[in-house]
C-alpha cells in the first residue's frame, strides 16, 4: 500500500490548475464589464451600502448598465436595499442570472443564499473553531463565486459594496486586479475621518487602486417638514479639507434624509421619487463625477 | 478499481479504500486534516476535477442555514471521480454527489414534487449513516417503513 510520502505530486488534485481555472473564469466574466468600482470606508455604519445603492440608481438613470455585488459576506444588505431579497436567481448555461430591481440594477449577494435574515453566516467544517481558522479564505472563495458565477452580461459598471474596514480593499484588489477605482465614504465625525485617512493610504499605497473620491455622508439633517438643512456636526467641511490634503477629489456631501433611510429599508428606489431633494441632487452630482472619472 | 469503504470524516480526516475488481488488491487514500480544510477552503475539488466547477458550488454546498433552493432549476452535481464524490458528499451533508440508481431515481420522481426534496434528504441521510454511497431501490425499500412511501 502506498503511503502519504510516496505521493510525489498533489495526488492528482492539481490544486494549482484548479486555482488557475478559477482565475480564468473570473477574468472571462469580467471581460464584459467595463469598470469595477469598490465602495469602502474605514468604519462601519457610515453608509457604504446606502451610497452604493443610490450611486447605482443614479448611474442606471444615466442609462448605464449597472451591477452590484455585495462583498459584505457576513453583513449583506444590498439585496434588501434594492428590494430583491426574496428573488430566486436562476441557473442558465452561462451562469446564475442575478435578480434585477425595478431600475434594472443586477444584484448578487450572500443574502440570496441565506434562509434566515438574522442567522449568522457559518460554513461547514468538522468544528466551528476550525471553520474560523479558514474563514477568510472561504469568504474570498464565496466572493469569487458571487462575481465569477453570476451571469452579469455586459455591464458598464460593477459596484462592489465592501464590508467595513480598510483592510478589505487589498484583499479585493488581489482577487480583482482590474479594479478601476474606489469611492471612500465617511461620516461627519472626526473619528470616522481618521479611519478615512487610513483608507486612502490603504487604497493608494497598499492596494494601488485609484481613489475616485471621497463622499461625506449624513453630514446634515434635512427637516422632513420644511426641507431646511441643519448641520449634524461641527466637523462638517473637514472631509473636504481632508480630501484636498491627500490629493483626492471630494465628491460631495449627502445629508441625512429620512426618505433615503426608508427607501433603503423597504427596497424602494430612492431617486425615482426624490431626485429633486437635497440628498437626491447630491447623489446625482456624485454619480456625474464618478461617471466622468470612469470615462475620462 | 471500485470503492470499498469510506471512513470519516473523523475530526477532519477521512480514509477511503479502493479495491481492484479482479484481484481484490486494495489501496487506501488518507486525507490530512489541515490539508483537507485548506484545499476545501480554496474551493478546489480533492482528487482533481473531471468536470468544470458548478456555478456557486461552494456557496451551494458549504454554507450552513442556506435556503432550500437558493438557485432555481439547479442541475444535479456529480463527479466521475469516486474520491471527489465521496469527500464532497461526506462533508456536504446535503447529499450532493450521492449517486442514485436509475430505478431509485424513477421511484423518487413518482413522489409528489413538494415532498420530494425532504424524502430525498431522508433517504440520503439514511444512506450516509449506513456508509452507503449509492442509492438503489433496495435502499429505498429499507427506509420505506419510516417514511410511509
Ligand atoms: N444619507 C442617509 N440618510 C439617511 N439614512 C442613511 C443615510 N446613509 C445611511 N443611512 C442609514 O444608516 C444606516 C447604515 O447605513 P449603511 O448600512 O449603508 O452603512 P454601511 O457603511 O454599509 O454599514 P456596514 O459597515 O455595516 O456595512 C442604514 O440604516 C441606512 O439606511
Ligand atoms: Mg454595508
Amino acid at each position: 500500500m502506498k503511503t502519504y510520502h510516496d505521493i510525489a505530486s498533489d495526488g492528482g488534485s492539481d490544486v494549482i490548475g484548479q486555482v488557475t481555472a478559477q482565475r480564468a473564469r473570473l477574468e472571462d466574466r469580467l471581460s464584459l464589464v467595463d469598470h469595477v468600482v469598490a465602495v469602502m470606508s474605514g468604519k462601519g455604519g457610515v453608509g457604504k451600502s446606502t451610497i452604493t445603492f443610490v450611486l447605482a440608481e443614479a448611474l442606471a438613470e444615466r442609462a448605464w448598465c449597472v451591477g452590484i455585488v455585495d462583498a459584505d459576506i457576513n453583513g449583506p444588505s444590498i439585496a434588501q436595499m434594492t428590494g430583491v431579497r426574496t428573488h430566486v436567481p436562476v441557473l442558465t448555461p452561462g451562469g446564475v442570472m442575478p435578480p434585477e430591481n425595478r431600475e434594472g440594477i443586477r444584484v448578487m449577494s450572500m443574502d440570496l443564499f441565506l434562509a434566515q435574515e438574522a442567522a449568522p453566516v457559518l460554513w461547514e467544517a468538522s468544528t466551528q473553531d476550525e471553520a474560523y481558522t479558514w474563514r477568510p479564505m472561504v469568504e474570498m472563495g464565496a466572493l469569487r463565486e458571487l462575481i465569477a458565477d453570476t451571469e452579469w452580461g455586459p455591464l458598464d459598471v460593477l459596484l462592489v459594496d465592501l464590508p467595513p474596514g480598510a483592510d478589505r480593499l487589498p484583499n479585493l484588489a488581489s482577487l480583482l486586479p482590474r479594479l478601476s477605482g474606489v469611492v471612500v465614504v465617511t461620516g461627519p465625525t472626526s473619528v470616522s475621518q481618521v479611519a478615512v485617512e487610513r483608507s486612502i493610504g490603504m487604497a493608494s499605497r497598499v492596494a494601488r487602486v485609484p481613489v475616485i473620491g471621497l463622499v461625506e455622508n449624513m453630514s446634515a439633517y434635512i427637516c422632513p417638514a420644511c426641507g431646511a438643512a441643519e448641520l449634524l456636526d461641527s466637523n462638517v467641511g473637514d472631509a473636504e479639507a481632508l480630501a484636498t490634503r491627500h490629493g483626492v477629489p471630494f465628491l460631495g456631501h449627502v445629508p441625512f434624509d429620512r426618505n433615503l433611510a426608508l427607501a433603503a429599508d423597504t427596497g424602494e428606489p430612492f431617486l425615482e421619487r426624490y431626485a429633486g431633494s437635497m440628498a437626491g441632487r447630491a447623489i446625482i452630482d456624485i454619480s456625474r463625477k464618478v461617471a466622468r472619472f470612469l470615462t475620462r | 478499481m471500485s470503492l470499498r469503504e469510506a471512513r470519516g470524516p473523523f475530526e477532519g480526516t477521512m480514509s477511503i479504500v479502493f479495491a481492484c475488481t479482479s484481484c481484490g488488491h486494495s489501496t487506501a487514500m488518507l486525507t490530512n486534516k489541515a490539508e483537507t480544510q485548506m484545499v476545501r477552503s480554496l474551493g478546489v475539488a480533492i482528487g482533481g476535477r473531471t468536470k468544470e466547477a458548478a456555478p456557486m458550488e461552494m456557496l451551494r454546498s458549504r454554507l450552513q442555514g442556506r435556503r432550500e433552493t437558493p438557485i432555481a432549476e439547479s442541475a444535479r452535481m456529480g463527479s466521475k471521480c469516486p474520491f471527489t464524490g465521496v469527500v464532497a458528499q461526506a462533508f456536504a451533508g446535503g447529499g450532493q454527489g450521492m449517486q442514485w440508481s436509475e430505478g431509485a431515481t424513477a421511484r423518487l420522481n413518482r413522489i409528489p414534487a413538494f415532498v420530494r426534496p425532504s424524502v430525498q434528504r431522508s433517504v440520503e441521510d439514511y444512506a450516509r449513516r449506513n456508509g452507503l454511497t449509492e442509492i438503489n431501490t433496495s435502499v429505498m425499500d429499507a427506509v420505506k417503513g419510516n417514511l410511509g412511501m
